[in-house]
């Protein structure tokens, strides 16, 4: 894959290529600030690019809403948003274009190589990756507890799973159960949220988010 | 020679669209249309010329008398200071020395802007025009500059008022000297209403209570024409009138003496409350902006230092362990390696950054952290230390990060050979000075670092004077309070 990594912290940019060679995949630019990170990307027309929210020249959203502009302009580059901090916020900004192919996880998450790889991976085919301490977020601060409360422990945790934007097989290996324990699961969640049953993984990450952030 | 018109000898159409002949063109000068008219204005301005005379020289004077009387009005002030101390026990402490008034001469193209956001800010600056910028009395140059900033006016060039007009500017405006004016304003009628209090007082009551050793003699030689009831009054009767003015009078007395006592308090003291409490909100507010800044600066680089060393530390661990469930032992160790490396780097960094926040070589007393900065400083420094008592830790702090921020300023910007380092205690103030050789022509400028100097130093009341012509030498002087 052909990656582009926007990244101020030059000891971050440099691990972060480290990983990312080491998976076989090619950076064809490594950038400090956003507008370097939208030429790049109009260059280079990557398969995914990893942005940090904060950059110059004011440090506080550069990169997110440079992340959007490119999710207008060029739909078929996926992007992968990192930050210090969850700011649910930034989430919700970056999933309204509707489109797959997006993911927001905390600096943290990149320490964990597989984790994080497999993140760039679900991406580039499409999919969609949020961070958990995101989706725990979401879920406690929603105002469906009634609703929520009637899933049951294993319901929940495959609810949060899913709205990370694993597939389920993946889910399945995460919870060491079988795939058809895991969509058995899913069909229960959506009848006791009042969800209609959705095709894609992608899609129905959003209708679970667009569930819990109203 | 030969063939010239008279157009060639002068450029005066007139004169030259009379004949070809400059004899007749001389000639008919005096009754020309420019002539007529130079004519009545010269005649017109002249009176004018009187006038303008007339009033701007005793107004000269007069701004040269405001300016040259303000020494001795204070010295009237003192005295009156002087007698309400020992004769009513009225303790009211000087108010502070007469100084120049440094004046700045601002290079903006927002003149207009500026100048109302000063007018706007202190009742005590001037400002006037100078094409291109303003001109300002009366407001420190830390000020002037937070102003601008907060009206996002850039200040192209700063340059410091002549001396003179420094002199002129402090002895005109000087608070003090006008609330003495003000209050021998009020103290004459005051005065001479104390004065006839006690006449009557005590004289008209002394005088009626004699009434009966002067009534008979008086009414031999004055029959109380006009007042026939008198006649019939003994001097005994006048007597307690007499009493009353005497027990009346001093309490008369006490009230026009409370009055002048109060304005004695209130006019010539160091200040008036009100202004002393603006001061202190104003400082207040700055210190709580300071200290919200610098909050700021050292998030900042915890985020951007500290946690993203870090974050590259746990990737390169992460990649590590990974590599170690493969066997790939080469590359594991290296990744180590790395992570080592990384983890001391992080660990020096972390120490500046708390070196910035609080040195502990500050715990040994401020002679020897200042001595630590002279050893660190790229240009060789001179230290002068004089304090024999510990000022408190909080000026200890201040003044070591602003001999710290002085010294990197000469480092990296005056281009001297040689600088000095001065910080004496007396009792109650801190001095810290710094001089160069350098180029001068230091100035504050918004969001630098002599510009954070003087706020901090703001905060605790203190002032910064900063002497940097064009050319240098420099010297900029720190004072601190010793206690915050």
């Amino acid at each position: 894959m052909r990656i582009v990594i926007a990244e101020d912290a030059a000891v971050i940019r440099a691990g972060l290529a480290e990983i990312i060679t080491d998976r076989g995949h090619e950076i064809v630019a490594a950038v400090g600030d956003a507008e370097a990170l939208k030429d790049a990307v109009a260059a280079h027309e990557p398969d995914v690019a990893i942005v940090d929210v904060r950059m110059p020249p004011s440090h506080t959203d550069e990169g997110l809403r440079a992340a959007i502009t490119i999710r207008r302009d060029h739909p078929g580059v996926g992007i992968l948003v990192f930050s210090q901090y969850v700011e649910t916020r930034y989430a919700a900004d970056l999933l309204a274009a509707r489109s797959g192919g997006v993911g927001y996880l905390l600096k943290d998450r990149v320490a964990n190589v597989a984790e994080f790889t497999d993140a760039i991976a679900r991406i580039a085919a499409g999919g969609t990756a949020l961070d958990p301490e995101v989706v725990s977020g979401l879920l406690n601060a929603s105002r469906h507890v009634s609703a929520l409360a009637a899933l049951t422990a294993r319901e929940h945790d495959v609810l949060a799973l899913m709205a990370e934007g694993r597939s389920n097989s993946a889910i399945a290996d995460h919870l060491i159960v079988s795939e058809r324990a895991v969509e058995k699961h899913i069909s229960n969640i959506f009848s006791k949220l009042g969800l209609p049953p959705s095709d894609s993984d992608h899609r129905r990450v959003l209708a679970v988010l667009a569930y819990l952030g109203t | 020679m030969g063939g010239h018109s008279g157009a060639v000898l002068n450029d005066n159409h007139i004169m030259t669209a009379s004949a070809a002949s400059p004899f007749k063109g001389a000639l008919k000068a005096p009754f020309t249309r420019r002539a007529w008219a130079e004519l009545r204005y010269t005649l017109v301005t002249l009176p004018l010329a009187f006038a303008a005379v007339a009033y701007i020289v005793p107004m000269l004077a007069n701004g040269l008398t405001w300016a040259l009387s303000a020494p001795a009005v204070r010295k009237f002030g003192a005295a009156s200071r002087l007698f309400a101390r020992g004769l009513l026990g009225e303790d009211v402490p000087a108010p502070p020395r007469l100084r120049s008034k440094p004046g700045f001469k601002l290079e903006t193209p927002d003149a207009e802007r500026l100048a109302k956001a000063v007018t706007a800010a202190g009742s005590k600056a001037r400002v006037w025009e100078t094409r291109p910028g303003v001109t300002v009395q009366g407001l420190a140059l830390s000020r002037i500059s937070e102003l601008a900033a907060a009206e996002g006016i850039t200040i192209r060039e700063v340059r410091p008022q002549s001396e003179a007009l420094n002199w002129l500017g402090g002895r005109i405006l000087d608070p003090v000297t006008w609330r003495t004016r003000c209050y021998f304003g009020a103290k004459l009628p005051l005065a001479v209403a104390g004065l006839l209090v006690a006449a009557g007082g005590w004289l008209g009551g002394l005088f009626y209570l004699a009434a009966p050793v002067w009534w008979s003699p008086l009414r031999r030689h004055f029959p109380f024409a006009g007042f026939p009831f008198l006649a019939h009054v003994t001097p005994f009767a006048v007597m307690p009138a007499g009493l009353a003015l005497l027990l009346a009078g001093p309490w008369l007395l006490h009230g026009i003496t409370e009055t002048d006592r109060r304005l004695v308090r209130g006019l010539l003291g160091p200040s008036s409350p009100a202004e002393r409490i603006r001061a202190l909100e104003e400082s207040r507010a700055r210190a709580v902006d300071d200290s919200a800044a610098r909050l700021r600066t050292i998030e900042r680089d915890l985020h951007d230092g500290t946690q993203a060393q870090l974050v590259a530390l746990a990737m390169k661990l992460g990649l590590a362990m990974d590599k170690l469930h493969v066997g790939d032992l080469a590359r594991v160790t290296q990744l180590v390696e790395d992570a080592h490396r990384g983890a001391l780097e992080a660990i020096a960094d972390l120490r500046t950054l708390a070196r910035g926040i609080h040195p502990p070589v500050l715990d040994n007393g401020l002679a020897d952290a200042l001595a630590t900065l002279v050893n660190r400083s790229a240009v060789p420094v001179e230290l002068i230390a004089d304090i024999p008592e510990r000022p408190s830790d909080a000026i200890e702090t201040i003044a070591y990060f602003s001999a710290a921020e002085l010294l990197t300023n000469v480092a990296k910007h005056s281009g001297a050979r040689h600088a000095t380092l001065e910080a004496v205690h007396v009792p109650g103030l801190l001095r810290v000075r710094v001089s160069d050789d350098g180029r001068g022509g230091a100035h504050p400028v918004p969001e630098g670092g002599l510009y954070g100097l003087a706020e901090r130093v703001r905060t605790v009341d203190g002032r910064v004077e900063i002497d940097s012509p064009r050319g240098g030498p420099t010297t900029v002087t720190v004072e601190l309070p010793s206690h915050a």
